[in-house]
């Protein structure tokens, strides 16, 4: 269990997400429940990364990730689909210097949500995150400086993560390639795979060959 | 101090998409060549992915450290303090940006050549734009012909010819200059949104064709078709079908044993002697100082380092930067009025158009807006734009639509669905505006940002023009009602934009021209103050076509090569 140390939570209030299930009633928080993926029916393991963020930070991207892609008929949430991990792994590796910034303003965020409603911004219901995320993407969130650019950067990479290669460690069982209807990324396309008016069928390949693609 | 080497007939600096054509007349003539460039080999089958964060998100085909390390600043009025800009994709490597463009090929429009005396002929002298340092070119079309068809045949371009020596085809470009013979090629492959977009130009009246590409559409000196994978933009081809310079000429100019590629080298300056006359170039490669001393130079460099190269060359003979007696180096310079500008139309349909894979030049264009290809009397302002529909669409791109004002939010559940209907439903045009110089818009060394050897960066200075946004917003309305056509429910765009800072069409700088104090180099491109140093790339040309640049410089770089033969063999 995750204690938020020097916020103004009492002890014992801050919730991890086995508790907030078992709460989750009383909590409003049951967006949290994490869905099973049934697009694929191998499970990716979780790609071998460290993370950068730190969990805190971590449970908080993966609240702001499956806000911005909630899960819903449609497919999986963003963090179901892999975007922490994707997000982690560009952190690690070519994102490196945005981790200070990144790692900051997720943990502001989080002291907001806490400051607001005395829990983390993972453990509250969506609607409460979503009030937050739209005044940060207004730059209306007084204790977060370049509240628009933090937004915007969370944005992208969630949509980075959900829709690149799975290779990168996103886009699990090819969850975000599915939802938008781009077949996979291919060495060689027919006239077939230009037609209109239809839906193309799903190839799910990776441009980084088959021990890659997910399956 | 620097190591000598032995003398060659010429050092070219730069194998890109000038350089790289260059050296294979330079090399049939049996002239003894050495190339330098500041990047490396690539090799297609492992540099090359299909693969959007490879390509471009991470930019890992088009980083290259020299041209990282020296990125202009630039600034929209002379009181400002320039600001260094995010990187752009100028490339090193052999083959440079050749490697990784659209590969849209094209000649420029006759028009083009002489754009201030066909405006005072049609229209008369008040209405050229104001603030204008336009010349005409010291050289048509009709000289440049022959040039373009060498391109065409020895990099190898595909596409339908519109005029074979004045006899019109309505199945190519009808406002093309007359050519010899068509394209080696037919054009690449065509799709149902191509088609689509061909039949909707043609139920209003345009003329649309099918881009011509520096990519083969069927199997050609030994290198295959194009396999339409869709990620042209920004990254290599793994099968060499694109027809950049390291697949072509640069390889056959090797193969005669005339050409030397030296890699990895950073040129810094060329040296003169008390004439004035180049002695060669020195440059810098795993931490030595080599000087190379040739009987020629030729500048092939992108266009932001050809101007910065003469104005660090400085010397007793050209203390201002070599070739810059009059002034003239770095004036005349501007970027294209293109979609880095701000000008694009995107457009929204009702149905699936699945435009994921193919190729950007897998389009169809239309030049009845361009250039002098309608009467501008009533209108206030010369050129226009060409209008391209096109394909390759990548899938985080797609998803990160503009939602067309159909949902209130960019994310969240609303938006989800929105996205999961309509990533595959929406496009962009291509919009290209005809741009000039202007006395408001050169570039300079900057007074305080440097590169790692201590030298000055690039400064642009570009202030506001009046008439390419009026071109480009004449244009992109004529886009809007060919989206509109094809069956577009939502469109946005239309403005005129507001202009580039960083270009990837950078023209002018070292321009050409008959008189010394308005160009940097003669009609052949040798520099008027230093006559065996010939400058190759789009800082010769004094206008921008409504047209991507690339295959006019290579035509220039040719025949600038051919006239340094004839030189040197007089010599």
């Amino acid at each position: 269990m995750q204690k938020k140390s020097g916020g103004n939570l009492p002890a014992g209030r801050s919730m991890n997400r086995r508790e907030l299930l078992q709460n989750g009633v009383k909590a409003g928080a049951v967006v949290l429940i994490p869905l099973v993926d049934t697009s694929c029916t191998t499970e990716l393991p979780p790609p071998a990364v460290s993370t950068p963020l730190g969990s805190d930070n971590d449970r908080t991207l993966a609240a702001v990730a499956d806000r911005i892609l909630p899960a819903d008929e449609l497919g999986p949430s963003a963090s179901a689909a892999g975007v922490v991990h994707y997000i982690n792994r560009s952190l690690a590796e070519w994102n490196q210097t945005e981790l200070p910034v990144l790692g900051k303003g997720l943990a502001d965020l989080n002291e907001v949500a806490i400051a607001r409603h005395l829990y983390e911004f993972s453990a509250l219901t969506g609607e409460q995150q979503d009030v937050i995320l739209t005044e940060l993407e207004a730059g209306k969130l007084d204790k977060i400086v370049n509240g628009q650019a933090l937004f915007n950067r969370l944005l992208r990479l969630t949509l980075e993560g959900m829709f690149s290669d799975p290779y990168y460690g996103g886009n699990a069982g090819y969850a975000g390639w599915d939802l938008i209807g781009y077949p996979g990324a291919v060495l060689a396309s027919t006239p077939d795979m230009q037609k209109m008016r239809e839906r193309l069928p799903m190839l799910h390949t990776s441009g980084h060959g088959a021990e890659h693609d997910g399956h | 101090m620097a190591i000598n080497l032995p003398e060659t007939d010429v050092v070219v600096v730069g194998l890109g998409a000038a350089g790289g054509v260059a050296v294979l007349p330079l090399a049939w003539a049996g002239l003894k060549v050495i190339g330098l460039e500041a990047g490396t080999w690539m090799n297609p089958g492992q540099d090359y992915k299909p693969d959007e964060i490879h390509n471009n998100v991470r930019a890992l085909v088009t980083t290259g450290n020299k041209a990282g390390n020296e990125v202009p600043t630039f600034r929209t009025a002379p009181d400002q303090v320039a600001r260094q800009q995010p990187r752009h994709p100028m490339m090193n490597a052999v083959g440079g940006t050749s490697i990784h463009y659209h590969a849209q090929s094209w000649r420029l429009n006759p028009w083009d050549f002489r754009v201030k005396s066909a405006t005072i002929e049609r229209y008369g002298k008040e209405f050229l734009p104001e603030g204008t340092t336009v010349e005409d070119w010291p050289l048509r079309y009709q000289d440049l012909e022959p040039f373009y068809d060498h391109i065409e045949y020895e990099v190898g371009v595909s596409g339908k010819a519109g005029n074979i020596q004045g006899k019109i085809d309505g199945t190519g470009n009808i406002f093309e200059g007359p050519r010899k013979r068509d394209y080696p090629m037919p054009p690449l492959r065509s799709c149902e949104f191509v088609d689509h977009m061909t039949q909707a130009a043609r139920s209003i009246g345009f003329h649309p064709y099918r881009g011509p590409a520096a990519i083969n559409s069927q199997p050609y000196q030994g290198r295959p078709g194009c396999a339409f994978h869709g990620w042209c933009d920004r990254g290599g081809c793994h099968i060499r079908a694109k027809s950049s310079t390291d697949v072509t000429t640069i390889p056959r100019a090797v193969s005669t044993g005339n050409l030397s590629v030296v890699d990895n080298a950073n040129v810094r300056r060329i040296e003169t002697d008390n004439t004035g006359k180049a002695t060669g170039v020195t440059y810098f490669r795993n931490g030595k100082e080599y000087f190379q001393p040739a009987r020629a130079v030729l500048l092939g460099t992108y266009a932001y380092e050809n101007i910065r190269l003469l104005l660090l060359s400085q010397s007793a003979f050209h203390p201002n930067g070599l070739g810059n007696n009059r002034g003239q180096v770095g004036k005349h310079h501007f970027g294209h009025w293109d979609v880095q500008a701000g000008v694009a139309v995107s457009a929204l349909f009702p149905f699936d158009i699945n435009t994921w894979y193919g190729a950007i030049a897998q389009g169809v264009m239309v030049d009845d807006w361009a250039d002098d290809n309608f009467d501008h009397k009533a209108l206030g302002f010369i050129g226009g734009s060409t209008l391209h529909a096109y394909t390759e669409k990548h899938p985080i791109a797609s998803a990160a639509m503009n939602t067309f004002g159909r949902v209130p939010k960019r994310w969240g559940s609303e938006w989800k669905r929105f996205i999961a209907e309509n990533a595959g439903r929406w496009t962009t045009a291509y919009i290209q505006t005809n741009t000039f110089p202007y006395s408001n818009n050169w570039a300079d060394l900057d007074p305080n940002v440097r590169d790692p050897f201590g030298d000055p960066v690039l400064r642009i200075t570009a202030g506001p023009k009046l008439n390419e946004p009026k071109a480009a917003s004449y244009a992109s309305g004529k886009m809007i009602e060919w989206f509109r056509a094809a069956g577009a429910t939502e469109i946005m765009g239309g403005q005129g934009g507001t202009g580039p800072a960083l270009s990837t069409h950078a023209h002018g700088g070292t321009r050409m021209g008959l008189d010394p104090n308005t160009s940097v180099t003669n009609a052949f491109g040798f520099v008027h103050d230093c006559p065996n140093l010939g400058v190759i790339g789009g800082s010769v040309m004094g206008t921008a076509g409504a047209r991507n640049p690339t295959q006019t410089i290579q035509a220039l770089a040719w025949r600038t090569a051919e006239q340094l033969v004839r030189t040197l063999r007089r010599a």
